[in-house]
């Protein structure tokens, strides 16, 4: 088994001030990772990170990605080799209808491979098929981008997006929070199928439900800028009856 | 400036040839009424309300010259074939009617030149062609103010040529009339026009005034006022898509007269790189009038674009909804004024307005001011103001999906300009886009 990506010793800045402190991590081909911690221990920070959002400061470390250095690929490249992150806060882009915007970002990734362009029809057909694979409706194809959505549409349009373009790296940042029962287990199944293809996938989660689903191969606890715990299925089940507390005073 | 004043005195007197009516009495009188009034005024200068947002130096200093080199042969590369939707076309070159062209004009539309109808219908043009003071502001002091019209007084004196439009009763226009106005002028002239949109009752047409002024780098200054009256029932949509070079002045000037249950609709999108003014003044003057006005900015380099609306409601029942959007690059200015007035006894009136701007770098300034002044009581307002940059939210966003620091650039800037542009006519969308590459471009 091959490496996805590694993290060596990371140490991140945001406005000065300290939020990632020496954090490591691994995730190998294929591999599912999930990380939980508490609120404000800097998971969604790695995650931006990862994508490339500016305003980060990385004051040491290195991050690996199928062997390359992903710090140096800009957050374009990054996405275009097959990073993806579904955001915890998806962003409204107003005037811009949800499939420009997809069929823009295919496009983009698909010419920076190398690869021919999907022309209208052609896009067409895949959008609604993965649409229907994740039970949506066609009609947010004309929608602007996340306007107006509910908090589960838009978590759901997320992973929409994610299928399109068929990532190597997901990073789902919370994506479980806002969406309903079936719409959890729906969207589950869209991201396990994605796992066929060997995807390695980040899932940033509060909640044990998510996991029942996605059974991921390790787990590990973010806490205080690293990651101070990592274990397999039984250590999500230890979190939900002990709380991060109980776990941080058991290290 | 009493000095400049003057010059123009002599000048109007000087060039009486060039300006068609003079042997119509009251045409003469409006003429002359209206080059007394400028005299009087002189160009509005900052302590004028609707002015105090940037000066306009060169109009203040120079001197311009009435343009009279016509030329009859044209070849312009700047006039491109006739749209397809476009029932009949008025071509003026530096201000001189070159063409009409049409295929089969359908009956009860008459489009021709002002000097046309001065000729055969002098009638019909009388009391629709107004005096600058008729438009006169009333300020909020009850005092008539003329001077920020002395622009329209200036174009009642000097206007040379124009077009008119006459829709007479219920004929609805099949696709649209376009009146193109392209401008290679000399060195310090001026060229004004003067036109008349003229609906009966119940008819409906959509009008694009296309106004491309390609200078060079010659300091010119031209305006464009247009009478427009909507009759009963009646429904217009009058476009302008205004262009111009690095050192021409253009003032365009629209007053319509909106009547029971008609509709008025205007979309004007500038992308000059002078210095562009549009003013829309527009009178809700029957029950049910309806109006909505939407202005698209486009500025870089070192332009000013400023845009003003002002809708009267005087009425019971009227509607307005004004949408500015200002995209500005480089080193560009822009104003927008926005103002409502709801007269006493015009219940049930509801007004929208909203200005939103985009600064696309650090030097780039924008002024935007809403205005109401509401004298009846059961009336609905609403008015929103912002300015910003490009959201750096937005923008990861995008490329965390792959999509280029430049593609998503433009994929954000034009879809701020969109909430305009796809409001349009149908027939415009494709114009109004290619408005928007062009900007993109240069
Ligand atoms: N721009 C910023 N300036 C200052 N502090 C910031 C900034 N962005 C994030 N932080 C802080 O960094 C810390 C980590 O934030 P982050 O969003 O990564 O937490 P999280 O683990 O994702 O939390 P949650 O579970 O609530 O989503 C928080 O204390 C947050 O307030
Ligand atoms: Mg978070």
């Amino acid at each position: 088994m091959s490496t996805t990506l590694e993290i060596k010793d990371l140490y991140v800045e945001v406005d000065s001030k300290e939020i990632l402190k020496g954090l490591s991590l691994k995730i190998e081909h294929g591999e599912m990772a999930a990380i939980m911690g508490p609120n404000g221990s800097g998971k969604s920070t790695l995650a931006s990170v990862l994508a490339g959002k500016e305003g980060y400061n990385i004051v040491n470390g290195t991050i690996k990605y199928l062997g390359n250095d992903l710090l140096k690929m800009s957050t374009e490249e990054r996405a275009s080799s097959g990073v993806f992150l579904a955001f915890q806060y998806p962003v409204e882009i107003p005037g811009v209808a949800t499939s420009t915007f997809v069929r823009t970002a295919l496009n983009a990734q698909r010419r920076n491979r190398g690869e021919d362009e999907l022309d209208a029809m052609e896009f067409l057909k895949l959008a609604r098929q993965k649409a229907k694979e994740l039970e949506m409706s066609e009609d947010f194809f004309q929608r602007a981008v996340n306007v107006g959505f509910s908090g589960g549409e838009k978590k759901r349009a997320e992973v929409f997006q994610m299928s399109m373009l068929s990532p190597t790296l997901a990073i789902l940042d919370e994506t479980d929070s806002g969406l309903d029962i079936d719409a959890l287990k729906i969207v589950a199944e869209g991201v396990n199928k994605l796992r066929d293809n060997k995807l390695s996938g980040i899932v940033i989660t509060h909640y044990q439900r998510l996991l029942d689903y996605l059974k991921p191969d390790t787990i590990h606890i973010l806490a205080d800028g690293k990651i101070i715990k990592t274990g397999d299925k039984s250590l999500a089940l230890l979190l939900e009856e002990k709380g991060y507390q109980g776990i941080t005073g058991a290290n | 400036m009493k000095n400049l004043q003057h010059k123009y005195y002599e000048s109007y007197k000087d060039n009486k040839l060039l300006f068609p009516g003079l042997d119509i009495t009251w045409l003469k009188e409006l003429r002359e009424e209206a080059i007394a009034q400028f005299k009087k005024d002189g160009f509005p200068d900052k302590s004028v309300e609707e002015w105090n947002n940037h000066s306009y130096k060169n109009l203040k200093e120079k001197y311009f010259t009435p343009f009279s080199d016509n030329k009859f042969e044209i070849n312009s590369k700047l006039i491109e074939k006739r749209g397809s939707n476009c029932v009949i076309r008025v071509v003026f070159y530096n201000g001189t009617l070159t063409n009409i062209e049409y295929d089969n004009l359908p009956e009860g539309i008459e489009v021709n030149t002002l000097t046309h109808f001065i000729k055969h219908k002098p009638s019909f043009l009388k009391d629709k062609i107004s005096s600058a003071y008729k438009y006169a502001e009333e300020r909020l002091s009850n005092i008539v103010d003329s001077r920020p019209q002395s622009i329209v007084a200036f174009n009642t004196a000097f206007h040379q040529e124009g077009a008119v439009i006459h829709i007479k009763k219920n004929v609805k226009v099949p696709g649209f009339i376009e009146l193109l106005h392209i401008g290679e002028y000399s060195k310090d002239t001026m060229q004004h026009m003067r036109s008349l949109v003229y609906l009966e009752e119940g008819s409906e047409c959509e009008v694009l005034e296309n106004i491309i002024n390609d200078t060079a780098n010659d300091l010119v200054f031209t305006s464009n006022v247009t009478d427009i009256y909507v009759s009963k029932g009646a429904s217009l949509s009058f476009n302008c898509f205004i262009k111009g070079g690095t050192n021409n002045i253009h003032i365009n000037n629209i007053h319509g007269a909106v009547h029971e249950d008609s509709k008025f609709t205007s979309t004007s999108i500038m992308s000059a790189l002078g210095q562009v003014r549009s003013e829309n003044r527009i009178n809700l003057l029957g029950e049910n009038a309806s109006t909505k006005i939407d202005m698209l900015l486009l500025g870089s380099k070192d332009s000013l674009l400023e845009g003003l609306t002002k809708v009267k409601h005087s009425k019971k029942n009227t509607f307005s909804d004004q949408k500015a959007r200002i995209i500005l690059n480089e080193n560009s200015k822009a104003s927008f004024q926005g103002k409502v007035r709801v007269d006493k006894g015009s219940d049930g009136t509801l007004a929208n307005m909203s200005s939103k701007s985009l600064l696309l770098s650090k030097k780039a300034r924008v002024n935007s001011k809403p205005e109401l002044e509401i004298l009846a009581d059961d009336v609905r307002c609403s008015h929103g103001v912002t300015i910003g940059n490009l959201s750096l939210e937005q923008m990861f966003y995008l490329r965390s999906r792959g999509i280029p620091e430049v593609e998503a650039r433009k994929l954000l800037v034009s879809s701020f300009g969109n909430i305009i542009i796809d409001d349009l006519n149908k027939n415009f969308i494709d114009k109004a886009k290619k408005i928007m590459t062009d900007y993109f471009n240069d």
